[in-house]
């Protein structure tokens, strides 16, 4: 086998492998590069076609019924008292779930089905392009909110949310917009190459902000997160 | 009372990771939920023999490859007809909105179980070569070239350009 093929072997066997020849083949060849690319952009697709999603299940305990069942009147009991919580719950408009595992996971392999969106300049997205993949989330960016260089309606865990490059002092900082996904608090992240925060925003979901291959700490993408949730103005 | 309550946790925060892990090894929604559902019942009953906690999603995954195995083993299901599988779970493959991400999900249910499955626990469960040739007691050079005809099978499957792909 040539060096190319065992490189290729290699990669398809884990194209997140980051062994140091590999990737010292990888920095010499353009070829075995772009091979890479088209590889990770495959990835991406696999697993995100690997995230089924199966209805949540309330009740995970199958040995509480399969170990003697409580009375009949007690499990009425429960039954009414579940039905309760449920209803208040709704009524309240109580968001109990925990932050979702995988949210962070999937903003990153979303990332990685878009390499176009990462390049720097300063060629602003035309702003009825902008308002365009805006307006479905109700809302609109402030003018100081930086060069937008990409704004794309993105399909993400079964919703369109706005997905968003933002040109900072720091490099292309990715936005994107999940009024879906609601998380308690700010959760940092690191993947892939990928370095983000996803932070809530109440009453709108959360905003997922990260930036790629960069030397950023982790107190310097919350302070770009907290600037680009202030630049967001809420239409509705 | 508390080690049930904390199990019970534990099941959950596991459960949407194992059901898909055991879908991608049955290809069957039902399926994949009633031997998860059976397989955290053994695990509660073997609950002592979890020493470590950060170990539960191993030491389930590996029970629910035993139980799926069992339920083959006790149902005798006939050969695997992966078109009918297909057509069973067409809802699922139709609820990805994105049609090259419904590609590949049935390029997945056409591949063979054996790189189906190493694929599944290195994607999903982010397994390493080594913990996959542990778990399916397989050499290290087994598990990297099903890995790679798995990729080259499901790139091929969905159109995308193979002519680089290393040949065998």
């Amino acid at each position: 086998m040539t060096e190319h093929a065992q490189y290729r072997a290699a990669m398809m066997a884990d194209p997140h492998d980051d062994d140091a020849e590999l990737r010292a083949h990888r920095e010499a060849c353009a070829e075995c590069r772009a091979f890479t690319e088209r590889l990770l952009k495959f990835e991406s697709r696999l697993e995100r076609a690997m995230r089924v999603d199966f209805p949540p299940k309330a009740d995970v305990l199958p040995f509480a019924r399969k170990q003697g069942k409580a009375p009949l009147a007690a499990r009425r009991w429960m039954a009414l008292a579940a039905s309760v919580l449920i209803g208040a719950a709704i009524v309240g408009g109580v968001w109990l779930s925990l932050p979702q595992p995988g949210l962070a996971a999937a903003v990153v392999a979303h990332m990685a089905g878009e390499p176009e969106a990462w390049r720097r300049t300063d060629i602003a997205v035309p702003q009825p392009e902008l308002a365009d993949v805006l307006k479905d989330s109700k809302l609109r960016l402030k003018p100081d909110a930086g060069i937008v260089s990409y704004a794309s309606s993105c399909t993400f865990r079964g919703h369109k949310v706005p997905h968003l490059v933002v040109q900072t002092s720091s490099g292309p900082v990715t936005v994107m917009v999940l009024v879906h996904e609601s998380v308690r608090q700010p959760t940092q992240f690191e993947d892939q190459g990928y370095r983000g925060t996803i932070v809530p925003v109440p009453g709108h979901g959360s905003i997922a902000v990260l930036m790629r291959d960069s030397g950023i700490d982790a107190g310097e993408i919350e302070r770009i997160a907290a600037r680009v949730d202030d630049s967001i103005v809420w239409t509705g | 009372m508390q080690r049930r309550a904390r199990f019970q946790a534990l099941c959950q925060s596991l459960r949407p990771d194992l059901l898909r892990f055991a879908f991608w090894l049955s290809r069957d929604r039902a399926l994949a939920e009633d031997v998860v559902q059976e397989s955290m019942l053994r695990a509660w009953k073997a609950r002592d023999s979890l020493l470590d906690e950060d170990a539960a999603k191993p030491w389930l995954l590996t029970i629910i490859r035993r139980e799926y195995a069992r339920t083959f083993e006790r149902k005798r299901f006939p050969t695997v007809d992966v078109d009918e599988l297909i057509a069973k779970e067409e809802p699922l493959l139709a609820a990805a909105e994105e049609q090259d991400i419904n590609d590949v999900r049935v390029a997945m249910m056409k591949l063979p179980d054996e790189y189906r499955e190493p694929l599944a626990l290195q994607v999903l469960m982010g397994y390493s070569t080594a913990e996959i040739a542990r778990e399916l007691n397989l050499s290290g050079p087994a598990v990297l070239t099903r890995l790679c005809r798995a990729r080259r099978q499901l790139r091929a499957a969905c159109g995308e350009d193979t002519s680089q792909d290393p040949q065998e």
